[in-house]
């Protein structure tokens, strides 16, 4: 065979396999794709008031909008511009991400979609192909950078799609899904890298999870921090005495922000695996002075170079959690004075409900401000912002202790927003305390029953059986601006706009939204389809804004659903993409 | 943190640990759990699977990563025959090294009535699945390349063990660590599977290794673990076992009952002693 032959041969096998392993379709070519233009740094930095180009929209993580089109005189006139059936099966905790008038959209089962943000229509697809035994649960978010659509799968993949067409540009496989690495949130694009976080690394796996840094242009990995110390440092000596090789967790399964000014990521860091400090060796404490039991660095912020995967500096809000009360979540930058100084903060809110900030250039403790009922902390050191837990809640093997919060959180992956307008952060939280049970954990040889306890949610005691809550509490000066109580869960995360509105989804299948400075419910959708856990957005196509939420029972704090019986949910879990805007 | 270390508790271990034996059932009725992200079985498109009609054939699943999977192979086709059906057998093979259980859910849809070689927890288990009576029940065991020690009692205070975490045995350990003084816990490494734990006794990074008789039974057997491995007596513990049955999506209630009834049968004839004795294999028939 003459080389021309071998080129040809080699060449059609390639693209042969590509076709196997990725299936583009191309639909009715809407005039909205060709207006997509390549997301630049600049875009990222200052977004057009139109767009969601990443998961909380800006780099500071706030999940603010500035489009005020919809606002409190109207939004009561809300109508269903479209809706989109998206792929059955699984569970999906989706944020879409919308540019130049186009949305994109992660199934469940790893199909992605581009739909014109006005009529809905779908422009092209794509399906990446989950291997057997990988459950078909989503991914939160996902970004853009240039022409590339940049996508993280359950199975530990990040894909490049191109925006206008969803041809794959790159593909790299980070991690093997074999040993129980996933990813269960998308990457965060900043300074031309592509910065993914892991989980899944409880299965079995020593040395715990990882960020890593990848080329934009290739997916090259350019670097790796793990979240779990190493090294006989006094970090790496904060696991009580336990070699690299049986330290495990410190999931990465929430995406971090971007300090542009710093040039720092500012992301969070899970708990250690398994939760019960028994049984991952974290107590009872070593003897050993040398060594400490703080297990760094889970529930902690990392702040990471993006260019080179330096870690700056760390600080840790939970040392030694036993009970999952992760500080994993959207870290929010916000430049407000604290005590009549102007302070650079990165605030937080773990599981705990307790919001936390530090100084994001110094790493300072700052303040905290409790929210829901908690017994788990019983005083946090105004100056250092350690905490002192109480031992009645710490887990014990054989033993049933109470604890409010516990799994899945006072505060869930269901994310906090920042409003400048009013200088306001806006909570989904849920009050509810757990008898937690230790559990031995191998079912099978190699099924793990998930959970390392049993937790028998039940209401606060002494309270009004209500769950759900928004608060929002004014950061210039922690107080409550407002605080809306309901009986079922709020699912959703909230999105504050500058017309003046929250937007909330509900267990019960209700769109709310608030007056922003009032908390007056100012409209409440109809029953949607099923429960809305996931990320809401609003952007603009044509020059009209909408605002898109996905319905589905996505767990999370759905898992409160049993404090909520009287609250029905279809079975099979149907999700779909709502999108509202006002009529013409 | 607070320490539960306590002048004279270890006069009261073996008390203590008789009762955190009965404390590891519950202590009060649970509340049926909710289900959890990750626990709740998903199926491709399982809305399309009907009820079965061929009633003739006993469908049973193995999982070809367990240590024990020939044993369950077996009691499947002694089961299959005593109820009169037909086996046909279904041997899972994954490269997956640890799986959260709902993935045996599109298993069974699929390929079984009923799953063998799950480790028999109270109230272990999602609503979703019920469980057999034991079929037999297998050890865990203290094992060591050290042919000083002859018991756990043995090996010096300071000297690491390895053990796969979250067990039942495992957890007996935890609790007996945790009722002696500080100075007198022997390290406890945690691991992710029992052959972690081996590794990290084959290197010497433990002294001693935790694990499922099973687990050393298909490593002997195979020949991939050192000559020298031996167990050793557990005392001051007492031997750990954990009986192992069956799972069943938990409509199958008719199927379950014949079951049992036909592992009580196949139990007291022999028929499951003579399977474990062919293999040499390490449990013993439960009564």
């Amino acid at each position: 065979m003459n080389p021309r032959q071998d080129r040809s041969a080699i060449f059609a096998i390639a693209v042969a396999s590509m076709s196997m392993l990725s299936t583009p379709y191309a639909f009715a070519q809407s005039s909205v794709i060709d207006q997509v233009t390549p997301v630049t740094d600049e875009m990222l930095r200052n977004p057009p008031d139109g767009d969601w180009l990443m998961w909380r929209r800006t780099y500071d993580g706030w999940g603010y909008s500035p489009l005020d089109q919809i606002n409190k005189d109207n939004v009561k006139d809300l109508q269903l511009a479209w809706a989109w059936a998206m792929t059955p099966g699984g569970r999906t905790q989706e944020t879409p991400l919308a540019h130049d008038g186009v949305i994109y959209i992660q199934n469940s089962d790893h199909t992605i979609q581009a739909l014109d943000g006005a009529t809905g229509e779908l422009i092209w697809e794509y399906r990446h192909e989950l291997p057997e035994g990988v459950n078909p649960n989503g991914v939160r978010n996902k970004a853009i950078y240039g022409n590339k659509l940049i996508v993280a799968t359950r199975d530990a993949h990040l894909l490049a799609l191109d925006t206008k067409s969803g041809q794959l540009i790159w593909e790299q496989e980070v991690a093997d899904h074999a040993q129980k690495f996933a990813f269960s949130s998308g990457p965060i694009v900043a300074d031309g890298v592509v910065i993914q976080g892991a989980t899944g690394c409880g299965g079995g796996q020593p040395g715990g999870c990882f960020f890593t840094g990848h080329d934009v242009e290739t997916g090259a990995e350019l670097w790796r921090v793990h979240t779990i110390a190493r090294g006989d440092t006094p970090e790496g000596n904060s696991w009580n005495g336990i070699p690299l090789e049986a330290r495990y967790g410190g999931s990465a399964w929430i995406a971090g922000s971007y300090d542009a000014e710093q040039n720092l990521i500012l992301a969070g860091v899970g708990q250690p695996y398994p939760w019960i400090a028994e049984m991952n060796g974290l107590l009872p404490k070593s003897a050993d002075p040398n060594v400490t039991n703080d297990a760094l660095y889970t529930n902690a912020t990392l702040a990471i170079v993006p260019k080179t995967g330096e870690l700056k500096w760390y600080h840790q809000y939970l040392p030694n959690d036993s009970l999952d009360l992760d500080y994993v979540y959207e870290r929010i930058l916000v430049d407000l004075p604290v005590n009549g100084q102007d302070r650079k903060q990165v605030v937080t809110v773990g599981k705990t409900g307790i919001i936390e900030s530090i100084d994001r250039t110094t790493a300072e403790w700052l303040w905290h401000r409790e929210t829901v009922p908690q017994n788990v902390v019983l005083s946090i050191d105004p100056a250092t912002g350690a905490k002192t837990i109480n031992p009645d809640t710490i887990p014990r093997i054989g033993e049933t202790t109470f604890n409010c919060p516990a799994d899945p959180g006072g505060k869930a992956w269901q994310a906090v927003s920042y409003s400048p307008r009013t200088q306001t952060m806006y909570l989904p939280l849920a009050e509810f305390c757990s008898n937690t049970t230790p559990q031995p954990l191998d079912q099978g040889e190699r099924y793990t029953g998930g959970g390392r306890a049993t937790f028998a949610r039940v209401n606060v005691p002494d309270g009004d059986g209500k769950v759900g809550r928004v608060d929002a509490v004014r950061l210039t000066d922690l107080s409550t601006l407002w605080s809306y109580r309901q009986r079922p869960p709020i699912t959703s995360s909230t999105l504050p706009t500058a017309g003046g509105v929250v937007f909330a989804g509900s267990l019960d299948r209700h769109f709310l939204a608030f007056d922003d400075e009032s908390g007056d419910i100012l409209r409440r959708s109809p029953k949607l389809s099923n429960s809305l856990e996931s990320f809401p957005i609003t952007y603009t196509s044509g020059g009209k804004q909408y605002v898109a939420i996905t319905a589905n029972f996505a767990s999370g704090l759905g898992r409160l659903a049993s404090l909520t019986p009287e609250v029905k949910l279809p079975t099979n879990n149907p999700i779909t993409l709502f999108v509202f805007a006002l009529p013409d | 943190m607070a320490d539960r270390s306590t002048i004279g508790r270890r006069a009261l271990l073996p008390l203590m640990l008789a009762g955190f034996c009965a404390a590891l059932a519950p202590l009060q009725p649970l509340r049926a759990q909710e289900p959890e992200f990750f626990d709740v079985p998903y199926a491709k498109e399982q809305w399309n699977y009907g009820r079965r009609l061929d009633e003739s054939q006993l469908r049973f699943c193995v999982d070809g990563q367990d240590p024990d999977w020939e044993i369950s192979a077996e009691i499947g086709q002694a089961l299959a025959l005593a109820l009169l059906l037909e086996p046909v057998p279904h041997v899972v093979r994954r490269e997956t090294v640890i799986e959260d259980i709902t993935v045996i859910y599109e298993t069974m849809l699929q390929h079984c009535d009923v799953f063998l070689g799950f480790k028999l927890i109270p109230e272990g288990y999602q609503d979703w699945l019920t469980l057999t009576r034991p079929y037999y029940a297998a050890r865990y065991d203290f094992v060591t390349l050290d042919p000083a020690l002859g018991s756990l009692g043995d090996l010096a205070r300071d000297r690491p063990i390895g053990a796969k975490m979250g067990t039942m045995a495992f957890l007996s350990l935890v609790f007996y660590r945790s009722a002696v003084p500080a100075g007198e816990r022997w390290p406890l490494f945690p691991m992710g599977s029992n052959e972690q734990a081996l590794d990290a006794l084959a290197g010497g990074r433990v002294d001693v290794a935790l694990v499922w008789a099973p687990t050393l039974w298909a490593g002997q057997r195979a020949g991939s673990l050192p000559a020298t491995l031996r167990r050793i007596d557990p005392a001051p513990l007492a031997p750990a076992s954990i009986p192992v049955g069956a799972v069943l999506l938990s409509d199958e209630t008719f199927l379950r009952t014949a079951l049992d009834e036909a592992i009580a049968a196949l139990g007291a004839d022999g028929t499951i002693a003579g399977i474990l004795a062919r293999f040499d294999f390490p449990a013993e028939v439960m009564p």
